[in-house]
């Protein structure tokens, strides 16, 4: 979609831009904010309140979480303390898109901050490591457009939820799948792979530790140290190293030569 | 216990909270300021790590946190999307193929 859009600047409308940079995540949206609709209203959110909690959280694993949490009566403060951690993560996310955000003005970071979350970040981060001319102001509206397709299928889940009685945890998985898709587009060298497999293990180590999300966050921050350090260790020393060489993208060359994990 | 709408209410916004300060504080503090190189280099692994650690808690870590491998069906679903994705590059496609294996492989495993 990246290709398309950019070739064709001057004779597309904008509104059409931002929506075929952004359409990958709403058609995946629409049956995530589906199962998520269902699953709040499962745990007693009315039609306002899933309307304010997909406007204001706009978060699928936060939103399932408040949703599995409420089905087994947790105390507020402890639904509020794991939603920190868990949302603990976006602070690395914005961290990582700073660098293309600098200069912004305050309420610009602020309407910015308030609607980023792993899909749109996803699909920003890869525009603006792609695109030059990508402007922040694309990237706010990528995050809207992401935000009105959340926003409408969580509501629409929410009053055919008691409706249709469907297996939940099988619709947990469309936000599994969506994260592998994005692990996917990410594995270009053989570090990026090294490093996956080794944040899969120590995620698993950390959660089981800390026995909360809060594992996600220390795995996070070491697994991408080492990623880091490994780099910078190998092009200080070794910098025609094979571990850094970017491997063909099959995108268009379906042929049988590489294989995945 | 039931929770009242009045309490919802409180809820939400007690999430939002939690779940704006994270998202912004980073965004402010580097708004202005000069990012380091050795900074932008580190987070360039985040993502990769974030949604490995994602996925792991969804397929292999239970509801009380311990490792399980018992989730067949998610196990082999998940494979299945990797080739999807890896072949395709389309996020759609990769979701909606991942959600039908999900749910054929629970049916027949």
């Amino acid at each position: 979609m990246g290709k398309y859009a950019a070739r064709s600047d001057e004779d597309v409308p904008y509104w059409k831009r931002i929506l075929d940079a952004s359409l990958p995540v709403d058609l995946s949206y629409i049956p995530i904010g589906l199962a998520c609709g269902i699953l709040l209203n499962a745990s007693g959110f009315n039609v306002w309140t899933t309307l304010m909690v997909s406007v204001m959280v706009f978060s699928g694993g936060a939103q399932f979480l408040i949703a599995s949490l409420l089905a087994t009566n947790a105390p507020m403060l402890s639904v509020l303390l794991m939603m920190f951690f868990l949302e603990l993560r976006y602070a690395l996310l914005g961290s990582s898109l700073s660098k293309y955000l600098h200069h912004q003005s305050l309420g610009f970071t602020m309407l910015f901050a308030a609607s980023m979350n792993d899909e749109n970040y996803a699909l920003n981060y890869l525009k603006f490591s792609t695109d030059k001319k990508f402007t922040p102001k694309e990237a706010l509206h990528v995050e809207h457009t992401t935000l009105i397709f959340w926003t409408i299928s969580n509501l629409i889940g929410s009053l055919i939820g008691s409706a249709i009685n469907i297996d939940l945890t099988i619709v947990h998985f469309a936000l599994t799948a969506l994260f592998l898709y994005m692990i996917v587009m990410q594995l270009k060298n053989g570090l990026i792979i090294l490093i996956c497999i080794l944040s899969g293990f120590l995620a698993a180590f950390f959660m089981v530790l800390t026995k909360s999300t809060l594992g996600l966050v220390i795995s996070t921050l070491c697994a991408s140290f080492i990623g880091f350090a490994i780099e910078a260790a190998i092009r200080k020393h070794h910098p025609k190293s094979g571990w850094l060489r970017t491997m063909k993208n099959p995108a268009g060359t379906p042929e049988e030569d590489v294989d995945d994990e | 216990m039931e929770w009242t709408t009045t309490q919802h209410v409180w809820l939400v916004l007690g999430c939002f909270c939690v779940a704006f300060a994270p998202r912004l504080i980073p965004l402010m503090f580097f708004r202005t300021r000069k990012i380091p190189d050795w900074f932008n280099e580190w987070m360039r692994y985040v993502p990769i790590s974030l949604f490995t650690a994602l996925v792991v808690k969804d397929i292999f870590i239970t509801p009380g946190y311990t490792v399980t491998l018992s989730q067949i069906p998610d196990m082999i679903a998940a494979i299945i999307v990797i080739g999807v994705a890896y072949w395709t590059r389309s996020m759609a496609i990769s979701v909606i193929l991942g959600l039908l294996a999900v749910f054929l492989l629970a049916m027949f495993l």
